[in-house]
């Protein structure tokens, strides 16, 4: 989310203490508190992960997610489809200027169709890589920095591998230190093409890059003028990334090395030294606190809250684990307010919906139903990547959420689901365990009662008490209907 | 697991029905339409395009009788014998035969150098400065959501405005008016309403707030889960008995400007329909991108006016572009043009003097190499707002702002 002031993202109501905002959670913990921490620092959890988190403490239950496991053992898909071997391949020796026109555009077609196809397999293994990683925290910065730094694949020659170089890259420093983020994403291929950096050149500067740097990515707007725009642009000139190979590189030839006055400093500065000094302004790490706030306890956070994460921030000089480290274990990251207190994104809910099934894999039909949420992975609407919040949820958006649950709860995947298929059949304690299971009791007891009737078959059908015979039908329905609550839809 | 007769989940996938069913909820609801102060007002709808990412004003509406045009655009400039000329100076880009067509029968409006002082240029910023009216504030309302909210519009119709997008826009965000964002009328509706028993829980399960927590968003979800739920149940309904006159382009704009035709037709009470074409956001090889986008949008235009004027509806339409922002007046080295400032929008259709607006680009008074503006955005805002939908502008524009005589 950007760290604006933006339409449709709401602050909790009542008041911050930011005396003790900061101060490890001494509080009960319990199932509730630790899905809490599941779905913030990851993407929920099953009945079984919440119980094992909740059976620790605070600090262990955080511990476990911060200092994550090596995913080594969870390799990058095989097979990403890469267009420059191919195009070579095609051109079998000759210069691509020697194709006629009918040729080119053959050739372009044909890659942009397999272009297409390679992104549409990343967002399947990344969806399943959300969904079984033993470090989830990893997988949620990782979609944090997607929708911070974004980049859109296919568009201006960003192609699969280049997309997938930037979500390791980006997975690779989940935790890292965000100056050295900053500096290696704006040299990366996939980067400096979305945004048009490897166009800029001395003699014609593009602006592109340096503008979003500061008002996206790194202080927002109002704290640059244009002319900082156009003095970081000509700083970042010379870097271009060539058809012919995808690869990053500076050329000495097309960077601009005159002096440049930039944020108040006057030197013959280079895109590096933007980042130093973009990083020196107090703004820097203002702007990420708020941007981390927003993402893991609430929206729209009080400045002093903010001022109190930015002055962290500093302190641990950009190192982000210490300092995601201490959100999750903060008095105000468990407090009432923060509690419920998002709207789940739409991947959010659809790998969230996955594991408290306790489902192992995510199938095609869950990413087309992204699309129809709003969100698809490595294609964020514009370079401020997605609104979040209220905007989530517009009438279209909700029925394409609760037609994903009904799909996913009629298809041959819930044989997997060994604790819905584990329910009593007595509708009381099946309505309440399905309450207790996917929303941990965050449903009105008229709610449960509504669950207990439809189990029981109460109504227009009156098709008789829950039974081994309609079982299957009946529990699908009434797991439908709790996580069609309004508390499903909150993170 | 077996699966029983009877239930939803069985007819999960077989799509949504649609029975045609005059007896609806919004009769009553259109009966009370709110007397708007202008007559004919309470018949009208505006439909807003918003050409999204930085439309080049140059380029669309061409200054061909100006040797610096073809000066500073070496590259990207359009041929003066190509340009679909409106007099000695101005002209249509030769891709918008369709709209030039409207335009001779004084059906389009062309204000020029339309912008706002001190502008912003990154896009995410100064669409939400166009989208909230507010170039110097955030507002977390938008100016058309305020018109909805502020007109007292029947609170029982689902439909006072509708978004044709993915995510509801900015502009058709208020505080008491909720507008559904439906980006296609196919698969717009609950499977799980298929089952009398899944519906009837549903309806009382997402409705239920006595909920043991609190959240900012709770009473949105469970507003939208309502409306959602009740809207998608009746709009195909409502719209079912439509015929388009006349095929509209295979575009995704042509089948938004065909639905919104649509909505008018069934007489829903909608006062403002939103939809979206783009993205204009040339840096590079803006000749292709911008010439392609330019065409769809003066064939759906076209397509969407021979609609209407065949169901009698083209007389209660206007429709108004929009643009974040225009662009650099040189171009830059990439075949492109970087973001720059003031730009021209069209108003066309209903109540609409057809014409040539506002002052014509002056290439060498520039702020850094842009155009700068000569109407403010509100103005053309309030002209909609009093001449068009019959409301008073200064409280949704937080100030007064001149009319243009562009409306009758």
């Amino acid at each position: 989310m950007a760290n604006v002031d933006v339409a449709g993202i709401h602050r909790p109501d009542g008041r911050l203490d930011a005396a003790t905002a900061l101060r490890p959670y001494k509080g009960p913990w319990d199932e509730r508190r630790a899905a809490h921490l599941l779905r913030r620092a990851g993407f929920g959890g099953s009945p079984a992960d919440v119980k094992r988190l909740a059976s620790g403490g605070v600090s262990a239950a955080v511990g476990s997610l911060v200092d994550f496991p090596s995913t080594s053992s969870l390799p990058p898909p095989a097979n990403v489809y890469d267009p420059i071997g191919h195009v070579r391949q095609m051109l079998g020796g000759r210069a691509p200027g020697m194709l006629g026109d009918d040729d080119k555009r053959r050739l372009g077609k044909m890659v942009r169709k397999e272009e297409r196809a390679s992104v549409l397999s990343l967002q399947s293994w990344w969806l399943d890589r959300m969904l079984v990683s033993p470090a989830p925290l990893q997988e949620k910065m990782t979609l944090y920095f997607h929708g911070h730094f974004t980049t859109a694949a296919v568009q201006k020659g960003v192609s699969p591998p280049m997309v997938l170089a930037q979500n390791q890259l980006f997975r690779d420093n989940a935790l890292g230190n965000l100056r050295e983020l900053t500096r290696k994403v704006s040299k990366d291929p996939a980067m400096l093409l979305y945004l048009d950096n490897s166009l800029n050149v001395a003699s014609h500067p593009n602006e592109n890059y340096a503008r979003e740097l500061m008002e996206l990515f790194t202080l927002g707007v109002d704290h640059y003028t244009e002319q900082d725009v156009r003095e970081s642009a000509r700083a970042w000139s010379g870097w271009q990334v060539l058809r012919r190979d995808g690869v990053a590189r500076f050329v000495p030839g097309r960077h601009d090395g005159g002096t440049k006055t930039f944020l108040g400093r006057t030197g013959a500065w280079t895109g590096d030294d933007i980042v130093d000094i973009i990083f020196d302004q107090p703004q820097a790490a203002t702007f990420f606190a708020g941007s981390l706030l927003n993402f893991f306890v609430y929206n729209d956070p009080e400045p002093e809250l903010v001022d109190a994460v930015a002055a962290l921030v500093r302190k641990n000089d950009f190192e982000l684990a210490p300092v995601v480290s201490t959100l999750l274990r903060s008095d105000v990251f468990y407090s009432d307010r923060a509690y419920r207190a998002l709207v789940k994104s739409p991947v959010e809910f659809v790998v969230g919906t996955h594991k408290a099934l306790g489902l192992a894999q995510i199938d095609d039909s869950a990413r087309r139903a992204l699309a129809a949420m709003g969100q698809v992975l490595f294609y964020p609407p514009n370079v401020a990547g997605w609104p979040g919040g209220q905007n989530w949820i517009t009438s279209q958006m909700m029925l394409a959420r609760q037609n994903f649950v009904a799909g996913l709860v009629t298809s041959q995947a819930m044989a997997d689901s060994t604790w819905m298929n584990a329910l009593p059949l007595q509708a009381r304690t099946a309505a309440n365990d399905l309450v207790a299971a996917i929303l941990q009791g965050d449903a009105s007891p008229l709610a449960t009662a509504q669950l207990v009737a439809y189990l029981n078959g109460e109504g227009e059908s009156a098709l008789g008490m829950l039974s081994g015979e309609n079982r299957d039908e009946r529990v699908r329905g009434a797991a439908y209907l709790t996580m069609a609550m309004p508390a499903f839809q909150l993170a | 697991m077996s699966m029983q007769r009877g239930s939803f989940l069985l007819g999960a996938f077989s799509g949504i029905a649609v029975v045609a069913n005059a007896d609806h909820l919004f009769a009553r609801a259109l009966a009370a339409a709110p007397l708007s102060g202008l007559p004919g007002a309470e018949n009208r709808t505006l439909v807003l395009v918003n050409l999204q990412g930085g439309n080049d004003g140059l380029n669309c509406v061409v200054p061909h009788g100006n040797a610096a045009y073809y000066r500073v655009r070496p590259q990207l400039a359009i041929a003066r014998s190509e340009v679909l000329a409106i007099d000695a100076q101005m002209g249509f880009n030769p891709n918008m035969r369709a709209l030039k067509a409207l335009y001779d029968k004084g059906q389009v409006a062309v204000v020029q150098g339309v912008g706002y002082p001190d502008p912003d240029h990154s896009h995410f910023r100064s669409t939400e400065i166009w989208q909230t009216a507010a170039p110097d504030k955030y507002l977390h309302t938008g100016w058309l959501g305020r018109y909805m909210d502020e007109a007292g519009l029947p609170a029982d119709n689902l439909f006072n405005g509708v978004a044709i997008s993915q995510v509801l826009p900015e502009a058709m965000i208020g505080t008491t008016v909720d507008v559904p964002a439906i980006p296609q009328e196919r698969g717009y509706g609950l499977v799980s309403d298929r089952d009398a028993q899944t519906k009837g829980a549903y309806t009382r399960v997402v409705r239920d707030g006595r909920l043991p927590f609190k959240s900012p968003y709770l009473s949105h979800v469970m507003e939208i889960a309502d409306h959602s739920q009740r809207g998608s149940e009746e709009l195909p309904k409502l719209i079912a008995g439509y015929k388009p006159a006349g095929a509209y382009p295979a575009t995704p704009l042509g089948r938004s400007l065909s639905l919104a035709a649509q909505i008018v037709g069934s007489k829903l009470g909608t006062k403002v329909i939103y939809v979206q074409h783009g993205s204009f956001d040339t840096h590079v090889s803006q000749l292709q991108t911008q010439n392609r986008l330019l065409a769809e949008f003066s064939d759906a235009i076209a397509a969407f006016y021979g609609d209407l004027a065949a169901h009698g509806n083209d007389g209660g339409v206007l429709t108004m572009t929009f643009s974040e922002f225009g662009r650099r007046i040189e171009e830059n080295g990439s075949r492109g043009t970087d973001h720059g400032e003031a730009s021209p929008l069209f108003l066309i259709g209903g109540g609409v003097k057809g014409g040539l607006y506002g002052t014509a680009p002056d290439l060498a008074r520039t702020s850094i190499g842009n155009v700068a503006y000569s109407t403010d955005f509100r103005s053309v805002y309030a002209t909609v707002l009093e001449k068009w939908l019959g409301r008073p502008s200064q409280k949704i524009l937080s100030g007064a702002f001149p009319t243009l005589s562009v409306l009758g």
